[in-house]
């Protein structure tokens, strides 16, 4: 019977705070034991979280209780715990399990956190009245102290390509009263050298629920064997498309984004939010739990509105950011080549260098994350634990106790 | 308070899609009996596991939010008997099981019933894998076997496949606290028996017997033969990247594998490597002495666990004869082009649906005092003050801002 009394004290010196690892345990309890005890991946994750930060009672509990987002493995056994079973997987040591599994508990209860709080947006749950009529026109002359209605010849546009950079655009020039559309607005294709419109596509994905998306180099594996560019990273195509509907002399491919404001007739426009690697892997994972909770609309504004300001305001941000893998450097580069010709050729008016679009092998091989093996996963664990404590982590790290060994 | 609810809980390919059509067509004379089947949909437990689960399924995830409490508060209403029938719940961990429980039975003396149906593993093995290729996967059927054969059970693949088969450990992690005359195993009779066996099996364990149900089945899983699957995985790598899953759903795994390709019953039918067979067998007959240990409640025979004897011929799906393959392919591009010419009538006839509305629409719209009224309202509206305006003239005359 040691080992079920062994793994019961484990259970309750990890809720204490304890931080010891499984193998080094020897502790035990009198009386009866649990008939079933958490997995060892919820096990480990509260050591983890045990490590970084006093834990609350609460959360400690939801940890426990806790199982893995999506398809993975099961919850484990604690090898040593029960006598061996011929049936079920094999019980494990936690240490040894990958931060990916623990990865998948954490995005869950990061997910859970999210959708409590609901949708920021909470005009949504509003009737459509007077009332909030003059409400949204009074909040925009505040932000932008004027409303747009006073400034009848400000140039009208519309942002396309790069999701990640025109939405973050769109939303800076909303909050200054100068939201997009209206009769023969310019249209202006935001776009970068193709490696960075991948990992900005890939990145605005990652903070979009609805439909999973996969892995950073799995991502890219599938786009270099179909050899499609979607239409995110394609400004050729999008200029191309645009121009057909409106005529060319209302399209512009925007390179430099430092040429906007005086464009647009605005001070000043803030650069979209540098998100580093992890903190776009660890989205991507969230995004999966929650795409279970709430609707895509609700997730989307959820994952930018109050996930993004979170990882941005981390303090170990930003870290690096994201970086193709050696594999993929010829055929972008070879792409982003074919890309600038074909913008070239359209003679589309540009904002910036042409040669902007062509991803570099020297800037391609420069230093960045490929979030590619079990390091890069510890680092969005890491992360994700900060997240999980931040009501109270940066409060309260008194230190975690080693005992029972 | 519910007074019983019957979990069915898995395991796939056991004739679970024609059980859960007849449940669900003939919801309304179960209800008449006492019997809830609660779905407002044919898929409605399926959602309700995705659910409870936390499992994302191809976009359907978000028809599935709160599907779970939804479907246990109408269970617990029900003052009869409930039935609860999803063969992937087969796979849910400890604690769902535990969320499960405590929404459908919480401390209020239901009594709940386990019943797990269940094939030999012969037949599973091949099953499994044509599931996987019927959604989307392109894995070949040798890297499939070695996975499910590593001990470790770290791949993706053996994960799920042992967690929705593998009787003893689903048994462990849904029936722990059920006595064991409460957990029924219903067994899927060996190939030649009498076709209704599996359904007289089911209808004893769900209390349906001497109730006038029709059993015609709309829904079903039917299987693909050897080429049919290797065709399948061929066209899963090319159309992977550029189908998405709400269109590979109704184009391929329906109209193609479903609707066509598993009317080719002639060809070479999937089965185990005549070499994996007695690990199979073996493993079987391990779970079948766990089960008669345990002392459950088994409709049918724990025999049916035991597999027939090894195909004389094995059709290999990873090297088919390219003969049969192209004969299939044939197949489904003329189901693609039927379906096409039939979609080409349907936009035919939108459109002309569409023209002749337009031309009633300018009709009624002819009248001189209409086209002055909507160019000024075009004017205003050209401008967030005039749009701002127009919508507190449309609230000032008690209309909805927004448009119908």
């Amino acid at each position: 019977m040691t080992g079920p009394a062994r793994a019961a004290a484990w259970v309750a010196h990890l809720r204490e705070g304890g931080t010891t690892p499984w193998a080094e345990w020897t502790g035990t309890v009198d009386g009866p034991t649990p008939p079933v005890l958490p997995g060892a991946q919820q096990l480990e994750l509260l050591r983890r979280v045990n490590q970084r930060a006093a834990v609350p009672d609460a959360l400690v509990e939801r940890v426990l209780a806790a199982s893995a987002a999506g398809r993975g493995r099961p919850d484990l056994e604690l090898v040593g715990a029960r006598p061996a079973s011929d049936f079920g997987p094999p019980p494990v040591d936690p240490a040894d399990l990958p931060a990916e599994e623990l990865l998948r508990v954490a995005a869950l209860l990061l997910a859970e956190d999210l959708a409590a709080e609901g949708d920021p947006d909470e005009r949504h749950d509003r009737p459509d009245d007077l009332g909030r009529l003059l409400g949204d026109a009074a909040r925009r002359m505040k932000r932008s102290g004027r409303g747009p209605w006073l400034r009848p010849w400000r140039t009208k546009y519309k942002l396309v390509g790069d999701p990640w950079r025109a939405d973050a655009l769109r939303r800076d020039l909303i909050a200054r009263g100068r939201p997009p559309g209206g009769r023969g607005a310019l249209v202006l294709v935001v776009a970068d050298d193709l490696a960075t419109m991948l990992g900005d596509l890939w990145t605005d994905r990652c903070f979009s629920t609805g439909v999973a998306v996969p892995a950073w180099g799995p991502w890219l594996d599938a786009l270099a064997g179909s050899r499609r560019i979607a239409r995110g990273a394609d400004p050729a195509l999008v200029a191309a498309t645009w121009s057909e509907r409106v005529g060319r002399e209302r399209v512009r491919i925007v390179l430099d984004e430092t040429q906007l404001p005086a464009v647009l007739g605005v001070p000043r426009l803030t650069p979209r939010p540098a998100v580093s690697a992890e903190a776009a892997e660890l989205a991507r994972l969230v995004a999966k739990a929650l795409g279970l909770r709430v609707t895509p609309d609700v997730g989307r504004r959820i994952l930018r509105e109050r996930l993004l300001p979170r990882l941005v305001g981390h303090p170990g941000h930003p870290g690096a950011p994201l970086a193709v893998p050696p594999e993929h450097h010829r055929w972008i580069h070879r792409r982003s080549v074919r890309m600038r010709d074909a913008v070239r050729a359209g003679d589309y008016p540009v904002l910036g260098e042409v040669d902007g679009l062509v991803s570099r092998p020297r800037a391609l091989a420069a230093s960045g994350e490929t979030l590619s093996g079990e390091a890069a996963d510890e680092r969005v664990l890491a992360l994700a634990v900060d997240l999980l404590l931040a009501p109270t982590g940066a409060q309260d790290r008194t230190g975690p106790q080693e005992a029972g060994t | 308070m519910s007074a019983r609810v019957l979990l069915h809980v898995g395991t796939p390919k056991t004739g679970t899609s024609h059980l859960q059509d007849v449940l669900f067509r003939n919801r309304d004379r179960l209800r008449h009996h006492g019997l809830l089947y609660p779905a407002d949909r044919f898929d409605a437990h399926f959602l309700a596991a995705l659910d409870l689960m936390a499992l994302p399924w191809g976009g359907l995830q978000a028809e599935a939010i709160g599907r779970w409490d939804a479907l246990a508060e109408q269970v617990r209403r029900h003052p009869g008997t409930s039935i609860i029938s999803h063969e992937i719940l087969a796979t849910a961990s400890r604690s769902q099981v535990g969320r499960a429980m405590q929404s459908l039975a919480p401390d209020d003396g239901t009594e709940v019933h386990l019943v797990l149906s269940v094939r030999d593993l012969v037949r599973q093995i091949p099953a499994e894998w044509q599931e996987n290729v019927k959604h989307r996967s392109t894995i070949t059927y040798e890297e499939f076997l070695a996975q499910l054969r590593d001990p470790e059970r770290k791949g993706r693949i053996a994960t799920w496949f042992w967690g929705v088969q593998e009787i003893p450990d689903i048994l462990d992690r849904w029936g722990h606290e059920l006595p064991p005359e409460n957990i029924h195993l219903v067994t899927v009779p060996p190939p030649g028996g009498a076709p209704d066996l599996l359904w007289k099996r089911f209808s004893s364990v769900f209390g349906l017997d001497g109730l006038d149900l029709e059993l015609e089945a709309e829904r079903a899983n039917p299987s693909l033969g050897v080429p049919e699957t290797a065709l399948v995985r061929r066209i899963n790598k090319a159309v992977n990247p550029v189908l998405d899953p709400p269109d590979y759903r109704p184009l391929v795994r329906e109209l193609l594998a479903h609707q066509t390709l598993s009317r080719r019953t002639r060809t070479p039918r999937l089965a185990l490597p005549p070499d994996l067979h007695e690990w199979a067998r073996d493993l079987g007959q391990r779970w079948s002495d766990e089960v008669r240990r345990r002392g459950y409640d088994v409709v049918g025979d724990l025999a049916d666990l035991e597999p027939g004897p090894p195909p004389e011929h094995w059709a290999d799906p990873d090297s088919p004869r390219e003969s049969q393959v192209s004969g299939a392919a044939v197949e489904a591009i003329r189901a693609l082009l039927v379906e096409n010419a039939r979609m080409r009538a349907e936009e035919e006839r939108l459109r002309h649906e569409l023209h002749e509305a337009r031309v009633a629409l300018d009709r009624s719209f002819l009248r001189p005092s209409y086209r002055v009224r909507e160019k000024v309202l075009r004017g205003v509206r050209r401008t967030a003050v005039g749009r701002g305006l127009h919508r507190v003239y449309r609230l000032a005359r008690g209309r909805s801002s927004r448009s119908a």
